[in-house]
């Protein structure tokens, strides 16, 4: 199963990107989505069933749409949410899952209070679906480095 | 010459805040005070707008407690429209009340607040935390997870999704629960009942009275609503005040005219109002709601898991326990409560009927809705025009109830763990933990915005910074 997971307040300008871009996705078979505003430890089983993770977010300090891969790193110092690494660290030691994981980041520019998009952001909605559905389309096949 | 030292920010409560802490000439404590530093004005940018909008825009206040808002405008809603919704209306808001209590509460226990006191107040404050308790009992942070998605996914299979679902609405709800999302509920109760019944025990193997005064404890007055004959309530029922002995101090009193009652101070060093009662004025009329004010003014639970559970509590501490640490130990029992509770309510037939709402008009220019939120007693206050259109509203929230409690408890804590200046870490995270036993929400108090750090500062007599320690 693959688990899609858009991150972001849709009330924040670009950072509903994440939440925007999952939602477009077509429901199919082996595809699970969540729309998220925060990564909180109850998502975490849910990684125990997954062969494969994508996280979608806003970037506040790229140019550039960015797919990586993501290594799990441990967490210091939080409240009760997580980044899309920390929050895979959780994942493996609860559930002793690993699934790779990737993170792509879209670049935003406004993240004041409203329900649209930047011009800039909106433009970029169709290469970040075009990315997620290369992704998808890859299977078990490693995307990204 | 006095010190002062400031918290700041206060981390693993919901919003921001900072501590300051007066020490005297000799480095004692002389007095503390816990300030909320955001404002964000949500009952001033409410007016003008339809009384449709109000569930879902004051459901907007809060991500954490976007349920408890709904219920209690749809509620002040109900009363403007003059309309009682119908009773499975009624049965399916207790449902998802319910369900709001046992998410919040998992969350308040096992994410936030366990870290402390099962990894220990001295550990490194960088694992402390839920991945540090993973590590630690990676069994109970798994039962709490999946304990807090039960609670998440009764709301979401309700109101269509978990946080901020457009779903209690004025004069009932707009959806029904339908039978395949009840047969979901039954099957998954069991293992959250399992869960809180070990979480339990361990409190009661782990602490003991002695252990649980770590926190601090003093004396207050209690306020919730209570069902008739005392019993524990949570969307309905009459106020009740009672002191630390466990005497009635009000009883039955309308909670529609919980203003005869109830006045708000200010301070100039908090944006947090603090509400009191009236007739002992401020700040006499201290008095505290949540778990531990729930409990403290009930009789009994009304279930008998939790009724014999409250009993043990009750005979290994008192009819009242002023100890701010119990505001743990009352939060699980409500927890346990919590399910029994579902259970009732999804073995009555009535639950699937269609019949979920109410039309009316504009019949009353004013209304109230109160409920217990997971924090405490929950007030939306509404004057509309004829047109239902917002004239003024007025919140008072959980965590504004407890400001003073709260404020008493840093005091408290303060006093016990410094002396002649002296200051560490752990002494720092004990008094955090004061403030984090309430399970502040300072998103709703203040209506506050963003993330919220913690700093505790140290003044000196003269009113000069000695110190300044920062987490977050």
């Amino acid at each position: 199963m693959d688990l899609v997971i858009g991150i972001g307040n849709r009330l924040r300008g670009d950072d509903g990107i994440g939440p925007a871009l999952v939602e477009s996705l077509e429901e199919r078979p082996g595809l699970e989505r969540h729309v998220v505003h925060q990564l909180t430890p109850d998502l975490a089983p849910r990684f125990g069933e997954a062969d494969r993770v994508l996280f979608v977010d806003a970037a506040i300090d790229r140019r550039e749409l960015d797919l990586d891969r993501l290594a799990p790193s441990e967490a210091r110092g939080i409240g009760h949410a997580l980044c899309p690494a920390a929050f895979l660290d959780l994942a493996a030691r609860l559930y002793d899952a690993a699934p790779p994981a990737w993170l792509l980041s879209v670049p935003g520019s406004d993240f004041e209070i409203g329900e649209a998009l930047s011009p800039e952001a909106a433009a970029r909605l169709p290469e970040a679906r075009r990315r997620i559905e290369a992704w998808l389309e890859a299977g078990s096949v490693p995307v990204g480095t | 010459m006095e010190k002062q030292i400031h918290i700041e920010p206060v981390t693993r409560i919901e919003g921001h805040a900072k501590i300051t802490v007066f020490l005297d000439d000799a480095g004692d404590v002389r007095d503390a005070q816990f300030h909320v530093t955001e404002l964000r004005g949500f009952e001033k940018f409410c007016e003008g707008r339809t009384l449709w909008e109000m569930p879902g825009l004051t459901a907007r206040i809060c991500g954490i407690c976007p349920v408890s808002h709904i219920l209690a405008s749809a509620k002040a809603c109900d009363a403007i429209l003059a309309v009682r919704a119908p009773e499975t209306a009624i049965l399916l808001r207790r449902l998802m009340n319910l369900g709001q209590m046992v998410q919040s509460h998992a969350l308040s226990f096992y994410y936030l607040s366990a870290p402390d006191f099962l990894l220990g107040w001295d550990a490194d404050p960088t694992i402390r935390n839920v991945v540090g308790l993973v590590a630690e009992n990676p069994d109970l942070a798994r039962k709490g997870i999946r304990l807090r998605a039960y609670g998440q996914e009764i709301i979401n299979r309700l109101g269509g999704k978990r946080i901020h679902p457009a779903w209690a609405v004025p004069g009932g709800v707009n959806q029904a629960l339908t039978a395949e999302n009840r047969q979901w509920m039954l099957d998954n109760l069991p293992e959250a009942l399992d869960t809180i019944r070990e979480t339990i025990d361990l409190l009661k193997t782990s602490f003991d009275c002695e252990a649980r005064g770590v926190l601090g404890e003093f004396e207050s007055m209690y306020m919730g609503l209570v069902a008739p004959g005392g019993k524990w309530e949570h969307y309905d029922g009459l106020i009740r005040i009672v002191d630390q002995d466990g005497s009635i101090v009000v009883e039955g009193h309308d909670p529609s005219r919980y203003f005869e009652i109830i006045a708000e101070a200010s301070r100039p060093w908090t944006y947090l109002k603090f509400p009191h009662y009236q007739p002992m004025g401020f700040p006499e009329g201290m008095y505290r709601v949540g778990p531990l004010g729930r409990v403290n003014v009930c009789e009994s639970f009304g279930t008998p898991e939790a009724d014999a559970e409250l009993e043990a509590f009750r005979a290994a501490t008192s009819r009242c326990s002023g100890k701010v640490f119990d505001y743990h130990y009352t939060r699980v029992l409500e927890i346990l409560a919590s399910l029994e509770r579902i259970k009732v309510l999804l073995d009555d037939e009535r639950i699937l009927s269609p019949r979920v709402r109410a039309e009316a008009g504009i019949n009353q220019l004013e209304g109230v809705g109160i409920h217990e939120a997971p924090r405490g007693t929950l007030i939306h206050h509404y004057k509309v025009d004829e047109n239902g259109l917002i004239e003024t509203a007025n919140f008072i929230v959980s965590t504004g109830h407890n400001n003073l409690g709260m404020n008493r408890a840093v005091a408290e804590i303060a006093k016990m763990y410094i002396h002649k200046g002296d200051v560490t870490e752990g002494i720092l995270n004990r008094i955090e933990g004061g403030i984090r036993a309430y399970d502040p929400c300072l998103s709703c108090s203040v209506h506050a915005v963003g993330q919220m750090p913690i700093e505790v500062s140290i003044v000196d007599a003269d009113g000069r910074l000695h110190q300044r320690l920062t987490k977050g």
